[in-house]
C-alpha cells in the first residue's frame, strides 16, 4: 500500500490492552489506509483512551496533566461528553475515525502543531506494509552458511533466509484463461477425442523434469549440493533447505522444461558436487523453495499431457495435500486435491464426477505425481484404505457463495 | 435465518486475528465491556474477548468468522461457539516451543466439531522458523488418521488465507463448483 498523500496522525493508545492495541494498529493500516499509526506516548500527537476502562477517569487525568495541549479521543460503548475531548462510539468503524481525526486536524492546523511534515520525516511512522521481523542490519552471510543445522530448542530468524524472497511468494492461482497461457498448447492433440486422450502422454526421462528429480534424490541421499548441467543454464540443488538455485525466470523454464530432450541432451547431463566458492555471486532473489519449483516444471513439462510411468487406468489417491499457498494452482486443483485425498479415482472418473478438463486433471496429476504425493491403488485393497469419501456437506449453496466470494474478492 | 460461522482457533499469536481480518469485510475492532468510572450509569457486563469478522454473500446471506479467545484452555464457551459452524480453521504459529502439542491440543479439543465438519490447518511464521516442515505435520496427523489440508499461511497475506477457507470448504465437498 503506497503512503497517502497526508502525514498520518500520530496516535497513543490506553487503557487497552496488548491485543486490542495489535488489532487498533492494524485496523489502522488496513480499513483506514494508513490514516493514522500508533506511536509511543512520547511521540503522539494525539491520545486515544478506553474510556471503558475501569480506571479510565486516573488515565484521562494523567494525560491531561502530563500533555496539555494534545488533543484526547475518548472511545466507549456509552455516549460520552467530557469537555475537551473528541469522542468516538463503540464499535469503533473507518467514518468515526476519519471524522474525528478531520476535526482535529481543522482545530489544530492553523497552529502547525499537529501532522508536520518535517516531525514527521525525523521519525518516520511505521510503514504501512505489514513488516517482517527482521533485524535491523542483515549479516553478511556466505550463502552456505544459511543451511548450518541451528541450535537444537532454539528458534531464530534467519535474515538469510527473509532475503530469499522466490520461497515466499503466494500461490498463483490461474484462471481458464491463465492456464492456456500458461502451460501452451499441445497442438497435436486433441483432447475431445477419447482415443487421443489415453495416448496423451509424455515421458518424464525425457525431459529436464526427470533429470532434476533424479538429481533431488540424490541430493537428499548425499545430503549435499549438486549441481546439475546441462545445454540449459545450471541447476544447484540444496537438500538441507530444500531449495534450488537458477538463473532463469520462468518463462525461460518453461520453454526448457517443455523440450523432449534428444541424445544430445541428455548425454551433456552431468550432476556434480557443487562448489561453493563462488556463492557470493549467487543473487538471493533466485533461490526457490525445491517443490514450488518441481511443480511448476512438471506442469510445464505435462502441458496437459499424462506422464508416462502412470497407468491411465488405474485409479489414483493422494497421500497429502499438496501446499497450495506456495504452488501455482490450475484450473480446479482445490476441488481435485480434496476429492482425491479422500478417494481414490482414475484420472477418467475425476474427469467426469468433478466435470474438469482432461487436460487440467492431467496436468494435476503430473505435478502431484513429480512431488510423490500422488499413488495409484493396486485394486480394491487401497480403496479400503483409503478414507471416505466426505459427506458432510452442509449446505451447497451456501458453500457455493462463501466460493464465490473468496474467489471473486 | 441461521447464523452460519468459520471458526479459527489455535494459538495465542498464531495468527487468528489477522487472518479474520485479512478476509473480513467489517474489520471490527474487539469491544470490551468492563465497569468503567466514566459509564457508571451503565449495568456492568462482561463481554468475552473475541475476534470477529463477517463475508458478506451473494444474496444478502452472511458468513460469520469468529476466532476462539487467546487462553489455552478448553471452556465451555467453545462449545457454544461451534453451534452452526460449518468446518474449523486451526492456526499453528511455527516458532512456538511445541508446534506439534499445540496441534494435538486443538485437534482434542475441538474433536467432535472437526469429526462432524471439517478442519484446514495453516502453518504461520514459517518465514520465521523453517521447521518443523509441512510434511512433518502430515507425518504427525497421519497417526491421528487425519489428512486435513496443511499449507503453510501467513495470516496477513488475504490469498494465503483465502485458499486455507477455500480448501476447507472443498473438503466439505468436492463437488462444489463457483
Ligand atoms: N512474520 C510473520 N508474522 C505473522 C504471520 N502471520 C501472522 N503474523 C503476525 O503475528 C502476530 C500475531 O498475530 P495475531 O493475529 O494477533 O494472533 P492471534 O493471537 O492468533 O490473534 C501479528 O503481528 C501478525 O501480523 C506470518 O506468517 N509471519
Ligand atoms: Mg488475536
Amino acid at each position: 500500500m503506497k503512503k497517502g498523500s497526508h502525514t498520518p496522525a500520530r496516535i497513543a493508545l490506553y487503557g487497552m490492552d496488548d491485543r486490542t492495541c495489535k488489532t487498533m494498529e492494524m485496523y489502522l493500516k488496513g480499513p483506514c489506509r494508513g490514516v493514522a499509526v500508533v506511536v509511543r506516548e512520547t511521540e503522539a500527537d494525539i491520545d486515544v483512551i478506553d474510556a471503558d476502562h475501569p480506571r479510565a477517569k486516573d488515565i484521562l487525568d494523567a494525560r491531561k496533566a502530563a500533555t496539555p495541549n494534545r488533543p484526547i479521543i475518548l472511545l466507549s460503548l456509552q455516549d460520552l461528553r467530557i469537555d475537551n475531548t473528541f469522542f468516538i462510539k463503540k464499535p469503533v468503524n473507518v467514518t468515526q475515525i476519519v471524522d474525528v481525526l478531520g476535526k482535529i486536524k481543522a482545530a489544530t492546523a492553523p497552529r502547525k502543531v499537529f501532522f508536520n511534515p518535517v516531525k514527521a520525516a525525523e521519525t518516520p511512522p511505521a510503514p504501512v506494509e505489514p513488516v517482517k521481523q527482521a533485524p535491523p542490519e542483515p549479516p553478511r552471510k556466505m550463502a552456505m552458511d544459511v543451511y548450518a543445522k541451528k541450535p537444537a530448542g532454539v528458534k531464530h530468524v534467519d535474515v538469510s533466509e527473509q532475503q530469499k524472497t522466490a520461497k515466499h511468494q503466494s500461490a498463483v492461482q490461474l484462471n481458464e484463461g491463465g492456464f492456456t497461457a500458461f502451460l501452451g498448447t499441445v497442438s497435436d492433440i486433441d483432447f475431445e477425442d477419447s482415443a487421443q486422450l489415453l495416448t496423451a502422454c509424455y515421458d518424464p526421462r525425457q525431459s529436464f523434469l526427470g533429470y532434476v528429480q533424479s538429481a533431488y534424490k540424490t541430493a537428499n541421499l548425499q545430503s549435499r549440493a549438486l549441481q546439475l548441467n546441462s545445454i540449459w543454464k545450471p541447476l544447484i540443488i540444496f537438500p538441507e533447505s530444500q531449495e534450488i538455485w537458477l538463473d532463469a525466470d520462468d518463462k525461460q523454464l518453461r520453454a526448457f522444461a517443455g523440450m523432449t530432450l534428444g541424445k544430445n541432451a541428455t548425454g551433456s547431463m552431468v550432476l556434480v558436487p557443487f562448489d561453493n566458492g563462488k556463492a557470493a555471486d549467487r543473487a538471493m532473489d533466485k533461490f526457490q523453495n525445491m517443490n514450488t519449483f518441481i511443480w511448476k516444471l512438471a506442469l510445464w513439462t505435462s502441458k496437459g499431457r499424462f506422464p508416462i510411468g502412470l497407468d491411465i487406468q488405474r485409479p489414483v489417491f493422494l497421500v497429502t495435500w499438496p501446499n497450495f499457498t506456495r504452488l501455482v494452482i490450475t484450473p480446479d486443483a482445490l476441488r481435485m486435491a480434496a476429492l482425491l485425498v479422500s478417494t481414490p479415482k482414475t484420472p477418467l472418473e475425476v474427469v467426469s464426477l468433478l466435470r474438469v478438463k482432461p487436460q487440467y486433471v492431467f496436468a494435476f496429476i503430473s505435478a502431484c505425481h513429480a512431488l510423490g504425493l500422488l499413488r495409484q491403488s493396486e485394486r480394491q485393497v487401497d480403496t479400503v484404505i483409503a478414507a471416505e469419501p466426505p459427506q458432510k456437506s452442509t449446505n451447497k449453496s451456501l458453500l457455493r457463495k462463501i466460493l464465490g466470494k473468496l474467489l471473486g474478492a | 435465518m441461521s447464523q452460519y460461522k468459520i471458526i479459527f482457533t489455535g494459538p495465542v499469536g498464531a495468527g487468528k486475528t489477522t487472518a479474520i481480518n485479512s478476509i473480513s469485510d467489517v474489520p471490527p475492532v474487539k469491544t470490551d465491556a468492563a465497569a468503567s468510572d466514566m459509564t457508571k450509569n451503565r449495568k456492568s457486563s462482561t463481554t468475552v474477548a473475541m475476534d470477529y469478522g463477517v463475508m458478506n454473500l451473494a444474496g444478502g446471506e452472511k458468513i460469520h468468522l469468529y476466532g476462539t479467545p487467546g487462553q489455552e484452555r478448553f471452556d465451555f464457551m467453545w462449545d457454544i461457539l461451534t453451534v452452526g459452524g460449518i468446518g474449523l480453521i486451526l492456526l499453528l504459529d511455527n516458532t512456538r516451543a511445541d508446534p506439534f502439542q499445540d496441534m494435538k491440543f486443538f485437534l482434542d479439543a475441538f474433536g467432535k466439531f472437526i469429526n462432524d465438519t471439517s478442519v484446514a490447518i495453516g502453518v504461520t511464521q514459517m518465514d520465521l522458523s523453517g521447521k518443523p516442515t509441512i510434511d512433518d505435520y502430515h507425518a504427525q496427523l497421519q497417526t491421528y488418521g487425519l489428512k486435513p489440508p496443511v499449507f503453510e499461511v501467513d495470516a496477513r497475506e488475504k490469498n494465503d488465507v483465502s485458499l486455507l477457507v477455500q480448501a476447507l470448504l472443498y473438503s466439505l465437498d468436492p463437488g462444489l463448483a463457483e
